[in-house]
């Protein structure tokens, strides 16, 4: 009888696991009917950039390609169906898994990659972020090897029902709570009202030049995986044939990497993007028509509504015009 | 090895288990090995380096009890301190006292001839190295017999779950533990694990859900203006505090599991009414080894107030030097030691009449808010990564009032909003609300089970699990 405290305790901890499985479980199906339920919102964008998107030109990238690119304007010029892959806060890795993905059930004519050098640079939350592919692991095992960068763990977090959905529950809620009055996306595009003032944006800028005295004379270092991640992405289009635009979209500070230390990025976003005949590299970072122009803009990294308008016109003119001619 | 990986989840439950398994003569192997083996986790040879101080102190208690003359102690004590002190300083403060020299020396024209040292600091150097001083002053002072076991004073010292972030524990707490008996306890090994979940909780929903904010404000501190800074640094003042605490409480009911009771580190500390208040709540082992073996030597409370408020504004300066070698620190301590002085100074003249009950609970509302608030202005200097980062963000305090950033969508800061409000919920609850609602004790299976099950559901699904290591793992 000296082991019955031992006995009790390892049978009661059994059974806890028991109702802790169940309820992982239940919650873990629940959510999953809530995710993928979805009708507005990133959650139902990415599932349907996942699932089911056949457009002829496919564009990738990050918030600011959800954010600066209107495929109702696109196709209107170019006469080809368009759909915005990006995701906010998401970067290189995330563009190569959902072009994949995308390339695993068709051959778009055209694809758009916005990047901003910084992808390229050291930041470990552009792996991080890939979680959000978690709740697509179980349909799409090509998705695996990304999550893998976040932990090599990862895939057997897994086995939780609950834990793909980690980190989701706050937009489940308010998309499921508040669904009508969430804007829909237009084939992926979500624009963003409002702008941003004269006196933001001098802020912004005396802060940016604050900063470069600071950061001058750091040393800039790339990082190789992300830049392996950028070269597997042009790689795909190349072995699918496929025309494709890489693009440094507008920014409301004249060419501001050399600001935020990322001149070494983009110089190898240029060199690598130059070793491939489909690629068409496009630097809008220095467009004077968007530079210093706080009307256009909705915040420092994003376009409004009108700048990503007048933007998308000129990407579809330049299509139209100049890649489908050739 | 990190509290918050699978890794640890493993090695926590091998380790319980032989624990558990083996006779009782053979625990303190398993426990030192298991020790050695997490400390050795992180870098291997540094194992060299703890080895030396717990030989070094090992043989300076034996010596120190038995030496006859007050002379010879107090030499024997002060090479154990030399010893310590001079591990600290080799490999916390030395590349930063040469820094200091190279630019003095740069001032008239010299060339500083010495090199730095390419070192990382090992692991919770300061907080093993403290709780070795504690043992040679206690058998010193005659407190303590010195212990003659190498192998129960070796695990004195590395005791795996507080060996890098702490509690500090004193000999007299912590060693007779050490050869008592613990055999399996039912209910210790329940409120061990419940502990360590809630301190699983704090870490991965709280503090390192708020880290991904914080960090992308702290880290670029040009970018952003007042009210984003005001949101980050309070922000940051509940991350360090669940950080802390977190690892606190998994330290403490890992320990428990195995019959250990580890001191109190943490008293709710944002519930504070004044900074005397705040510091007997937060980092209770740390303050209450400061009080010992530095306030009350170098004089405490006793001579006039002048020696009073110098004695304890020098206890915050070292205070402040002990968390790292950094100016931030040292401006950090010195903001506490300003606070706490002029709190001495004050506090004979604040009005103590009893009050009505509303009245009351006003005054002690507002005195929370002003002490939380000066706290987190210190914390900026803690959390900055650079003194000239720190009087940005306060010079970008001007700025409070325009939009604030919110970071990459509203998703993490909901969550982050969400969290601290459990936080506040719980803590409050444990406050002013002791004998309520404790679901994770009550006799109601259901509603015990559920708390439990609900809590673990909580984590997996508001979580953060890849953040990075515990906050006070470098000091």
């Amino acid at each position: 009888m000296k082991n019955k405290p031992v006995v009790k305790f390892l049978l009661r901890l059994f059974c806890f696991f028991v109702v802790l499985t169940v309820l992982d479980g239940v919650v873990g199906y629940m959510l999953r009917k809530i995710y993928f339920s979805q009708r507005v919102g990133q959650y139902s964008q990415t599932t349907y950039a996942i699932d089911s998107a056949r457009q002829d030109i496919m564009i990738f990238g990050s918030s600011r390609a959800v954010r600066h690119y209107s495929p109702a304007i696109i196709s209107k010029i170019s006469g080809l169906s368009c759909y915005d892959s990006g995701r906010d806060g998401l970067m290189i890795p995330y563009s190569t898994a959902m072009e994949e993905i995308a390339l695993t059930r068709h051959t778009p004519r055209l694809i758009i990659l916005d990047i901003t050098p910084r992808e390229l640079g050291i930041d470990e939350t552009k792996y991080v972020r890939l979680s959000i592919l978690l709740p697509y692991c179980a349909q799409h095992k090509q998705f695996v090897k990304y999550i893998q960068e976040i932990s090599p763990l990862e895939p057997y977090k897994l086995l939780s029902r609950t834990y793909p959905f980690n980190s989701s529950v706050f937009i489940l809620a308010t998309n499921a709570l508040f669904s009508k009055s969430i804007k829909k996306d237009t084939n992926g595009y979500l624009p963003l009202e409002g702008h941003m003032t004269k006196t933001e944006m001098d802020d912004y800028n005396a802060r940016m030049q604050k900063r470069y005295l600071k950061i001058k004379v750091r040393k800039e270092v790339a990082e190789d995986k992300a830049v392996g991640y950028f070269k597997t992405f042009l790689n795909n289009t190349v072995s699918h044939n496929i025309k494709t635009i890489v693009v440094i979209s507008p920014t409301i500070l004249k060419d501001p990497f050399y600001l935020d230390n990322q001149t070494v990025e983009k110089k190898l976003i240029i060199q690598i993007a130059a070793q491939y005949p489909n690629v068409t590299f496009l630097d809008y970072s220095a467009d004077p028509r968007f530079n210093y122009h706080p009307e256009k803009f909705m915040d420092v990294f994003h376009l409004n509504k009108i700048g990503s308008e007048e933007f998308s016109y000129g990407i579809a003119h330049y299509i139209k015009d100049t890649l489908l001619k050739k | 090895m990190l509290f918050n990986s699978i890794t640890f989840v493993f090695f926590y439950i091998i380790v319980t288990s032989l624990y558990f398994v083996f006779p009782y003569r053979f625990r303190w192997v398993i426990l030192l090995g298991a020790s050695c083996y997490f400390y050795m986790a992180f870098v291997p040879v540094y194992i060299l380096i703890l080895g030396f101080t717990i030989v070094i102190d090992y043989l300076a208690g034996i010596y120190i009890e038995e030496a006859k003359g007050l002379r010879l102690r107090k030499l024997l004590l002060l090479a154990s301190l030399v010893a310590n002190i001079g591990v600290l300083a080799i490999f916390k403060y030395f590349n930063f006292l040469n820094y200091n020299i190279d630019i003095l020396s740069g001032k008239f024209n010299f060339h500083n001839p010495i090199p730095y040292l390419t070192i990382l600091l090992p692991i919770g150097l300061s907080f093993h190295t403290f709780q070795a001083m504690s043992y040679t002053i206690e058998v010193y002072r005659g407190n303590q017999k010195a212990e003659r076991h190498f192998g129960i004073y070796s695990l004195y010292v590395m005791f795996y779950p507080q060996l890098v972030a702490g509690p500090i524990e004193r000999p007299q707490n912590i060693l007779p533990q050490m050869h008592a008996k613990h055999p399996f306890n039912y209910n210790l090994m329940k409120a061990g694990l419940k502990l360590m979940l809630w301190g699983f909780f704090k870490k991965l929903v709280i503090a390192d859900r708020l880290s991904i904010f914080v960090g992308s404000v702290y880290n670029n501190p040009e970018l952003h203006n007042g009210s984003t800074i005001v949101i980050a640094s309070i922000f940051f003042s509940i991350q360090i505090y669940c950080d802390f605490s977190g690892y606190t409480d998994i330290a403490i009911g890992c320990a428990k599991t195995m019959g250990f009771d580890l001191m109190k580190n943490f008293e709710r500390p944002y519930f504070a009414t004044n900074i005397q208040d705040f510091w007997r709540r937060w980092h209770i082992s740390l303050s209450t080894w400061f009080r010992d073996y530095l306030y009350i030597p170098l004089g405490g409370s006793r001579g006039t107030k002048g020696r009073q408020y110098l004695n304890l504004f020098i206890v915050f300066l070292i205070s402040g030097i002990w968390h790292g070698a950094n100016y931030t620190y040292i401006i950090w301590g010195i903001l506490h030691g300003l606070y706490s002085v002029a709190y001495l100074i004050i506090k004979p003249h604040l009005r103590n009449k009893s009050r009505g009950k509303n009245a009351a609970a006003l005054v002690r509302a507002g005195n929370i808010i002003l002490t939380y608030t000066i706290v987190t202005f210190a914390w900026i200097f803690f959390r900055a990564n650079t003194v000239a980062d720190a009087f940005t963000l306060i010079h970008n305090l001007k700025s409070f009032g325009a939009r604030p950033f919110i970071g990459d969508g509203i998703s993490n800061f909901a969550h982050s909003l969400l969290a601290i409000l459990i936080l506040f919920v719980v803590e409050y609850k444990m406050e002013y609300l002791p004998q309520k609602f404790n679901f994770y004790t009550s006799p109601n299976i259901v509603l015990r089970w559920g708390t439990i099950a609900f809590t673990v559901i909580l984590i997996l699904i508001l979580g953060v699990f890849n953040g990075g290591q515990f906050i006070y793992f470098q000091f």
